[in-house]
C-alpha cells in the first residue's frame, strides 16, 4: 500500500491542536434571510389561512357570548318558593332574598311565599320551582333554614341564599331587640393600590373585566408559544427530513439559522393574533351597546375590556416576545435532533409540560388569589410570561417585580440560546438518532 | 494558492472518521477525492465548510484556516439532495444566493442565466416538490455556484443523472475549472474522475492511501493494462497459457487485460498469434483508476452497493422446504 501522500512535503503527523479561529459572522443580514422566508412560507401556507380564519371566528363567537348567554336567559327566571312557618317570617324572608339576589341589576330571581311546604318540594322536583327555602321558627325563637335545591340551582346561589338567611336572622334579632337599636354595618372594600398611592374603592365590574382580561391574556400567550413553538420545532425537523437542511447550514450560521426561524414563526404568530383578535375586540369595545340593543336599556352587561389598559397590552407584548423567545429556542434545539416529522411527538409532550405548569399556575392565580407560591413563580423564567402577565391582569405588581422578573427571563434567554444554539449546530447533521436526553446533553457538550 | 488539508482527525465516539488526513488541492484543478462509502469523504468536505469540526489539523486554502475564511467561499453540492418542497425554484435560488450576500436582484438575474444554460428555464416557477430528481439536482447545482464561489466542493454531483445531463454538467464543471475554480468532487463514477481530473487523492478509513496527479499515480502503479479484440473469439482460453496476465473487463468486442508488473505485452500479442487468434485491435494502455482503487483500498469503490453473497442455508429454497 503506497504511503500517504503529501505534495506540500509535510509530516503525514499533524502538528497537534491548533487554535480555533472563528469566522466574523453578524446576525443580520442572514437572519433576516432566514426570518423574512420562514414568514413568508408560513403566512402564505394553507395552514395558517385555515387556522386563522377558524380562530378569528372562534375569537367572534367568545366575546359575543355573553350577549348571547343573556339572550338565551332572557325571559329565564329562577323561581324560588319560601315557606315559613309564620306569616311575619315568610314576608321578611322573601323581602330579604329579593333584595339580595337581584342585586346585580335586572330580574333574575322571582322569590315567592306558598304555603304547604310539602306542595312545594314537589314542585321542585317537577321543575315549577328550582328551589324551595323552608323557613321554621323553632321554640326556643332561634330561626331554621332549609333549602331544597333543584338541579337549576347552582353553588353561587346556593351561597347567596345563606347570606340571605343571616341577613333574615338579623333583621329579626333587630325586630326582638329594639332597645340595643341594632343598625345594619356599612361595608366598603377598598383595593390597596401599593407605593403609597391611594386605595380605590373595589369594583366588582373592574375586578370581573381584569378576571376576563387576565383570562384571555393567559389563554392566548400560552397557546400561542406552544403552536408557534411546536411550528418552529416542525419547521427544522422538515427541513432535515427534506435535507435541505445540508445546503442551509453550509450557507448560515447555526445562530442566524435558528434566530432567523423564531422571529420569522415570531412574527407569523403575531400577525395570526393580531388578525384573530381584532374583530374580537372591535366587538367588546361596543359590547354595551350591542346589548343594549339586542337586551334592551337593562342589559346588565359590564364592558369586558374595561381593564385593558396600554401598560398591560405592552406588558403582554413584552412577555409574549421574550417568552416566545425562551421556549422558540428550547423547541428548535429539540426539533434539531429529530430525523423524522412522526417522531415529533416524543418531545411535544415533555416541552408542553413546561408551559403547561406554568399556564396551569397562572390560571390559578386568576381564581384563588396572589399567593406567595403565586409570587415566586412570577420570577421564574419559563413560567413568568404566563404568571407575572396574569399578576399584571388581576393583582398588584411594583416596579422593581417587573424589572426583575424581566432581567431574570432575559438572562435566561441568553443562556438558552447558547446552549440551543450548540444543540442545534450538533443535531441537524445527526440522523436516526433517538431524540433522547443522553443525546441532547451529548450535543450540548460537543456542539 | 491551493487547498490544503493537513493532519485532520475526526472521531465520533470510537468511531474514527478522519485520522490524519493530509493532502493538497491545487487551484484551478478538478480535485478528485475518492473512497469508499464511510472513508471520510462527506466528514472532510464539512469540516472545510466549517458545519464540523475537526479535533486536530487544520485545512488552509491560500495559506488561511478555512475557519476564518468567510461561508461564500465555497460552492457546496451535498451527497444528500434537499430543497424545500413547497417553494419556488426561482425563490430558493435567491434565498440562497442571499445568504451567502449575494443581492436579491443580482441573485435573481444571475440565478435565471444558470437556469438558461442548463436548459431548465421553464422550471423557473415550479415548486421544487413537482421536479424530477435529476432537475433537482440541476437545481442544487445551481445554489452551489450562484454566489460564483472560488472553491466548488460537491459530494456525488453525477449520481442520479441521466447521460445527457451528465454530459451537461461535465461541460459547466469544465467552464467553471476554466475560470479559475477550483472544484473538488466526490464520486464512485472512476471514468467520470479519468476524464475530468488532472489530480486525485484515495482514501480509506480516514487516511490518504495514494494521491496526487492522476497520470502520475497511474504510472507508479507498474501495472499496465493491454485492450485486445479477437474476432469470433472473446473468451479468450488461450490467454491461460501466458503467466501475469488476467481478464480485468470481458467484452464480447474489446476485451481489458491486465498485465502483472514485468509481463511485457508483446509476449501476449505473440501468444495470441501462436494460439490462431485473429487480432482486429492491440492498444497497451494505463491501468484504470478502478484497478489502483481497488491495489490500495482491496475492494471497488462502489462495492457497498452491489449485493453481497448469499450465505449458506439462506436460499429460497431451503426456506420454502
Amino acid at each position: 500500500m503506497t504511503a500517504p501522500a503529501d505534495a506540500a512535503g509535510r509530516p503525514a503527523d499533524p502538528a497537534g491542536p491548533s487554535p480555533r479561529p472563528t469566522r466574523e459572522e453578524p446576525a443580520f443580514p442572514n437572519t433576516g434571510h432566514v426570518a423574512r422566508r420562514e414568514y413568508g412560507e408560513l403566512v402564505r401556507s394553507r395552514i395558517f389561512h385555515a387556522s386563522t380564519v377558524t380562530l378569528t371566528i372562534l375569537a367572534v363567537i367568545v366575546a359575543l357570548l355573553p350577549i348571547a348567554v343573556r339572550l338565551l336567559e332572557r325571559g329565564g327566571t329562577t323561581r324560588i318558593a319560601v315557606v315559613a312557618s309564620s306569616e311575619q317570617l315568610g314576608a321578611s324572608t322573601q323581602n330579604v332574598l329579593d333584595q339580595l339576589l337581584n342585586s346585580q341589576g335586572g330580574a333574575r330571581y322571582l322569590v315567592v311565599v306558598e304555603s304547604d311546604a310539602e306542595a312545594v318540594i314537589r314542585d321542585v322536583d317537577d321543575h315549577i320551582f328550582d328551589a324551595a327555602v323552608i323557613a321554621t321558627r323553632q321554640p326556643d325563637g332561634k330561626i331554621g333554614f332549609t333549602v331544597h335545591a333543584g338541579e337549576t340551582v347552582g353553588d353561587g346561589t346556593v351561597q347567596l341564599l345563606n347570606v340571605g338567611s343571616l341577613s333574615v336572622a338579623f333583621f329579626d334579632f333587630a325586630r326582638q331587640n329594639p332597645v340595643n337599636g341594632f343598625q345594619i354595618p356599612s361595608f366598603d372594600v377598598l383595593r390597596q393600590a401599593g407605593g403609597g398611592t391611594a386605595a380605590a374603592p373595589y369594583d366588582p365590574s373592574a375586578y370581573a373585566s381584569r378576571l376576563i382580561v387576565g383570562a384571555v391574556f393567559g389563554v392566548l400567550i400560552f397557546i400561542t408559544i406552544v403552536i408557534y413553538g411546536m411550528w418552529v420545532a416542525s419547521g427544522v425537523v422538515a427541513e432535515k427530513s427534506s435535507r435541505v437542511m445540508e445546503l442551509l447550514i453550509s450557507a448560515a450560521s447555526p445562530r442566524q439559522l435558528v434566530v432567523g426561524k423564531a422571529l420569522g414563526i415570531g412574527l407569523a404568530g403575531a400577525t395570526q393574533v393580531a388578525l384573530v383578535l381584532t374583530p374580537a375586540i372591535l366587538i367588546l369595545l361596543v359590547e354595551d351597546r350591542i346589548a343594549t340593543a339586542v337586551l334592551g336599556p337593562a342589559a346588565g352587561i359590564a364592558p369586558s375590556l374595561h381593564a385593558l389598559s396600554v401598560p398591560l397590552v405592552m406588558g403582554f407584548a413584552v412577555y409574549y416576545v421574550l417568552g416566545f423567545a425562551l421556549y422558540s429556542l428550547i423547541y428548535a434545539a429539540a426539533g434539531s435532533l429529530v430525523s423524522r416529522p412522526e417522531d415529533l411527538q416524543i418531545i411535544a409532550l415533555p416541552l408542553s409540560l413546561i408551559a403547561i405548569t406554568g399556564y396551569l399556575q397562572a390560571i390559578l392565580a386568576l381564581t384563588g388569589g396572589i399567593t406567595w407560591f403565586i409570587r415566586l413563580a412570577s420570577y421564574v423564567p419559563f413560567w413568568s410570561p404566563f404568571v407575572m402577565l396574569t399578576r399584571l391582569s388581576v393583582g398588584r405588581v411594583e416596579p422593581m417585580e417587573l424589572v426583575v422578573s424581566i432581567s431574570l427571563l432575559f438572562l435566561t434567554i441568553l443562556a438558552t440560546a447558547v446552549v440551543a444554539i450548540r444543540i442545534y449546530g450538533a443535531g441537524v447533521l445527526l440522523y436516526g438518532q433517538r431524540p433522547g436526553l443522553r443525546a441532547y446533553l451529548a450535543a450540548a457538550r460537543h456542539g | 494558492m491551493s487547498l490544503q488539508i493537513h493532519g485532520l482527525r475526526k472521531t465520533f465516539g470510537s468511531v474514527v472518521a478522519l485520522d490524519g488526513l493530509t493532502f493538497e488541492v491545487p487551484r484551478g484543478q478538478i480535485f478528485g477525492f475518492l473512497g469508499a462509502n464511510g472513508a471520510g469523504k462527506t466528514t472532510t468536505m464539512r469540516i472545510a465548510l466549517g458545519v464540523l469540526a475537526a479535533d486536530r489539523g487544520e485545512i488552509t486554502w491560500g495559506g488561511t484556516d478555512t475557519r476564518s475564511l468567510p461561508r461564500r467561499t465555497w460552492g457546496y453540492l451535498p451527497e444528500e439532495r434537499g430543497l424545500y418542497p413547497r417553494m419556488v425554484v426561482l425563490d430558493q435560488l435567491v434565498f440562497f444566493a442571499s445568504l451567502q450576500g449575494i443581492a436579491r436582484d443580482l441573485a435573481r438575474k444571475a440565478a435565471l442565466e444558470w437556469l438558461r444554460r442548463l436548459r431548465i428555464t421553464d422550471l423557473a416557477d415550479r415548486k421544487a416538490e413537482e421536479l424530477s430528481k435529476g432537475n433537482q439536482q440541476k437545481i442544487q447545482m445551481i445554489t452551489a455556484v450562484l454566489h460564483d464561489p472560488p472553491v466548488l466542493l460537491m459530494d456525488e454531483p453525477f449520481t442520479g443523472l441521466d447521460p445527457v445531463n451528465v454530459a451537461l454538467l461535465r461541460e459547466a464543471l469544465l467552464e467553471l475549472r476554466d475560470d479559475g475554480r477550483t472544484l473538488i468532487f466526490s464520486t464512485h463514477q472512476m471514468e467520470t474522475v479519468e476524464a475530468m481530473c488532472e489530480s486525485i487523492a484515495i482514501i480509506d478509513r480516514g487516511r490518504v492511501v495514494v494521491g496526487g496527479p492522476l497520470r502520475q499515480i497511474k504510472r507508479a502503479s507498474g501495472r499496465r493494462l493491454v485492450k485486445l479484440s479477437v474476432d469470433g473469439d472473446h473468451r479468450l482460453a488461450w490467454l491461460a497459457s501466458v503467466p501475469g496476465a488476467r481478464i480485468l473487463r470481458p467484452g464480447i468486442d474489446r476485451a481489458e487485460i491486465e498485465l502483472d508488473q514485468g509481463v511485457d505485452p508483446e509476449a501476449l500479442l505473440a501468444a495470441a498469434v501462436a494460439a490462431g487468434a485473429r487480432v482486429s485491435h492491440f492498444e497497451v494502455a494505463e491501468p484504470s483508476l478502478e484497478q489502483i482503487f481497488i491495489d490500495h483500498v482491496g475492494r471497488p469503490p462502489d462495492v457497498d452497493d452491489t449485493l453481497a453473497p448469499a450465505t449458506a442455508g439462506s436460499s429460497n429454497a431451503e426456506d420454502a422446504a
